[in-house]
């Protein structure tokens, strides 16, 4: 064996069988961390607190909802009529149209009876030209804006604008709330002057059945595509976030459910125009607080709620997947001052290292595994009995880490009550290792080739009302 | 290839048994998950049982606990608590006086109180939470004592709450006080939450004057900090207290360089019906204060319209755009100034004055 050869074979195997122990070793401690954290948080955030925030007269802090919808005509209505129904004492919702082409405004402006609003907007973040302002006299706490396209992290800025309260909360429009969501989360606000952001757990709307902008019966998705998604949901949320949080290394937010400081995130210019606007605002409130010495808390809570609609086709999917890889690499290159600089303590040390080393490089290292190992082993390189029994051991490690995650989730918050959906969640942790995970890989590589990319992609949405979706 | 690892004379018998290790736990992981959730469901259905049976026994029998049997596991005091603490939050008179009794009769404060000191902490707090609801005299001993032994800051800001639900006089609030000022400062709702409660339970005793005289004791005590105070005077809106128009006067002269204590006696005393700091709060210096004024400068019928339509074209965004919706809501003159503002050359404050005028109409 030449020497070239002898340096490549070692490396490739060390490399993937390091990768491998670390990578696991993570998401069982996360787990392990998580399991603490729910836990904990089960016992703290009982009916009674929330009922005492809904009930008093002054316990609790206005809330401004922001919703960016473009092109979202089949849900905007739905999700509007859903915020409505909020429980919350002072809230309002701001539906901010970002440019549609499609009749988003129109059935606005037709369901809600909307008309030309004066209010001022105080230019504090930037964002492209506002068209205009509407309110609706039947609904005193609902604002339309109408305004160039700009992107969601434009669209979300001219929300942050346009907003009266000191709170937001920023949503996707084909995503539904659960009526205590807001009260669940604002309520860190009131304990602790230090959170500056909090996000709550998103789950899955495929399957589930709604009625009047509610989910009203919680079922796993027929087609299995939707349903690794829940899997992948849950492990992500649940095991990964919370685990974060007991680090106090949370990097992300779902873009989909988070509750931010106002005054914090002008101070940092609001969101920056880019694919992965979440986690970007929350790597730059991470080291605005750090280089200004402002002690701040940022943190996941798992038991407010948000339901969002999952891309059902394998293209919308592998599209949305892309964008996401995209998004996070362009905010560790905006971000990389935070990378191994102790001035950001944990949250580099952790946090930043962990999407570094781990998600940013996987794709990488996962190539040399899948190329190589099957190279080494078809040129007798590799001893059989090893390769087979190293794989089954990482696909035994993988679904235990699914499985803790399903556990973790039916033990602590039994949404999925079907004894058949627990057994079909627990059946696809071990499903997604074969060729799921795989397809995943296939478009993280991709996007890793064309991280420059800014585009989104055009979504589809089904209509959410009175039937399964 | 990784000989040294490969070559080791256990090594496969070693990954071997991790396999093995690993599908035994994934199995045994969904067994139990299963069975957990069959017991859960159980647990559940029984526990409702409960609930709905403490209720209506507390709601038909004068003495229902004859009706029922004492708890027996955590789970039963779960829902015998839970159905207490509901009945307590919804009712008064008798039907509150017979759940009161049937919480002593099944000992359910003693269990909470036996829970509240030992265990992890979020157990603690979950307990003295239940303690909290039921509101009694008798916990208070207990809960100065928790206070003292707790080491989790969390829970001793819940042991506060649950001490400022039961005040009865002036000496409960300033030890309230003083146990506050050996935790950091918390947050302003949860400070505004916990003199709040004092208020109110000393209100409904018909002692609110023991507030007052608590208040008159801080206004010059340095050790207690003048965000304390300034929630002090906040909760007092809140709780609406009648009795105390002149102790926000008094401290409105007493902190001429504290903002916030300016804007929160303002606040009060217009809550009061009393305005007599109203065109001084407007003139001040703070956009806080002047705020806070023009916040509730529309409840005065004759309100000053002339310094009002000043602000409107003050140099502060939020003071500009409070100006026009108090001019909108003060009646004519105020629209009449409101109307000249919107036909004016200063950009924002037509656009000010035109978007208050549009609220007032909508």
């Amino acid at each position: 064996m030449t020497f070239p050869l002898w340096l490549t074979v070692h490396f490739t195997q060390y490399a993937v069988l390091f990768y491998f122990l670390a990578v696991n070793s993570i998401y069982t401690l996360l787990v392990i961390l998580a399991w603490r954290d729910i836990i904990r948080h089960a016992h703290l955030a009982t009916s009674r607190s929330a009922r005492r925030q809904l009930t008093g007269e002054f316990y609790y802090k206005p809330v401004s909802v922001i919703v960016p919808a473009r092109d979202e005509e089949a849900v905007i209505v739905q999700s509007v009529r859903a915020l409505l129904n909020l429980h919350y004492p002072e809230f309002e919702i701001i539906v901010v149209n970002d440019g549609s082409s499609d009749g988003t405004l129109s059935r606005l402006k037709t369901e809600f009876a909307l008309a030309v609003s004066k209010k001022p907007v105080r230019l504090r973040v930037p964002h492209e030209p506002i068209r205009g302002v509407y309110g609706s006299p039947e609904h005193p706490n609902l604002f339309v804006v109408d305004k160039e396209n700009g992107g969601k992290a434009d669209a979300i800025n001219a929300g942050i604008n346009v907003s009266s309260y000191p709170i937001f909360c920023s949503i996707d429009a084909d995503s539904l709330l659960e009526p205590d969501a807001i009260l669940k989360s604002s309520k860190l606000f009131l304990e602790d002057d230090e959170l500056i952001a909090t996000g709550g757990i998103v789950r899955v709307l495929n399957g589930c059945e709604v009625r009047n902008g509610a989910v009203t019966d919680i079922r796993l998705p027929r087609a299995p595509l939707e349903a690794l998604q829940v899997l992948e949901y849950t492990r992500a949320f649940l095991s990964g976030r919370t685990g974060w949080n007991a680090l106090n290394s949370l990097l992300i937010i779902s873009g989909a459910f988070g509750v931010f400081r106002k005054d914090i995130v002008v101070a940092v210019n609001g969101y920056r125009k880019t694919v992965g606007e979440d986690m970007d605002l929350v790597m730059r409130l991470h080291r605005h607080c750090a280089d200004n010495a402002i002690p701040y808390k940022i943190l996941f809570v798992p038991d407010p709620v948000c339901w969002t609609q999952v891309p059902f086709t394998l293209r919308a999917l592998l599209r949305q997947r892309n964008r996401w890889h995209r998004g996070m690499i362009d905010a560790l290159i905006a971000n990389r001052a935070m990378i191994l600089n102790p001035k950001y303590g944990k949250t580099s040390l952790f946090g930043v290292s962990y999407f570094v080393f781990v998600e940013l490089l996987s794709p990488l290292i996962e190539l040399l595994g899948y190329v190589f190992l099957p190279s080494f082993w078809l040129a007798g390189l590799l001893d059989t009995r090893f390769m087979l029994l190293f794989l089954v051991l990482v696909v035994a490690w993988g679904i235990s880490i699914n499985i803790s995650a399903v556990f973790l989730d039916t033990y602590n918050f039994r949404r999925y009550r079907r004894t058949s959906d627990i057994l079909r969640l627990c059946l696809l942790g071990a499903g997604e290792f074969l060729g799921y995970r795989q397809l995943m890989f296939i478009e993280r590589l991709r996007a890793t080739l064309s991280f420059r990319q800014t585009h989104w992609g055009a979504q589809t949405r089904k209509v959410m009302e009175k039937e399964k979706i | 290839m990784l000989e040294h690892l490969t070559g080791a004379p256990l090594f496969y018998d070693y990954l071997g048994w991790a396999v093995l290790l690993l599908a035994a736990f994934n199995a045994a992981q969904i067994i139990y998950l299963l069975w957990n959730k069959a017991r859960v469901e159980r647990a559940e259905r029984r526990k409702d049982a409960l609930r709905r049976l403490t209720v209506t026994a507390v709601m038909t029998s004068p003495t229902p606990a004859d009706l029922l049997a004492p708890p027996a596991g955590e789970e039963e005091y779960e829902a015998c608590s839970e159905a207490i603490a509901g009945i307590l939050e919804n009712f008064e008179g008798e039907i509150a006086e017979r759940a009161l009794g049937l919480l002593e009769r099944f000992g359910v404060s003693g269990h909470y109180r036996a829970m509240a000191r030992g265990g992890r902490w979020y157990r603690r707090a979950n307990a003295v939470d239940m303690l909290s609801v039921f509101r009694l005299e008798e916990n208070r001993g207990s809960l100065l004592e928790l206070f003292k032994k707790e080491r989790v800051a969390s829970v001793r800001y819940r042991i506060l709450r649950a001490l400022s639900l039961i005040a009865r006089g002036h000496d409960d609030i300033t030890t309230l006080a003083c146990l506050l000022s050996e935790l950091p400062y918390l947050t302003p709702k949860y400070t505004e939450d916990l003199f709040y409660n004092a208020v109110t339970a000393l209100k409904a005793k018909g002692r609110e004057e023991e507030f007052g005289l608590f208040m008159r004791r801080i206004m010059r005590d340095d050790r207690v900090l003048t965000l304390v105070k300034r929630d002090c005077l906040t909760a007092c809106r809140a709780a609406a207290c009648e009795k105390a128009g002149e102790l926000f006067r008094d401290y409105y002269a007493a902190y001429p360089e504290e903002p916030e204590i300016l804007a929160a006696c303002v606040k009060a005393l217009a809550r009061k019906g009393d305005f007599s700091l109203l065109p001084d709060a407007l003139r001040h210096p703070h956009w806080l204060v002047r705020l806070a004024a023009l916040k509730n400068a529309h409840l005065c019928r004759e309100g000053p319209a002339g310094e009002i339509a000043a602000l409107l074209s003050d140099h502060n965004y939020h003071i500009r755009l409070n100006a026009a919706l108090a001019l909108a809501r003060s009646g004519e003159r105020g629209r009449a100034a409101l109307r000249a503002a919107a036909a004016s050359g200063d950009r924002f404050a037509s656009d000010s004055a035109s978007y208050a005028l549009e609220q007032e109409t909508a």
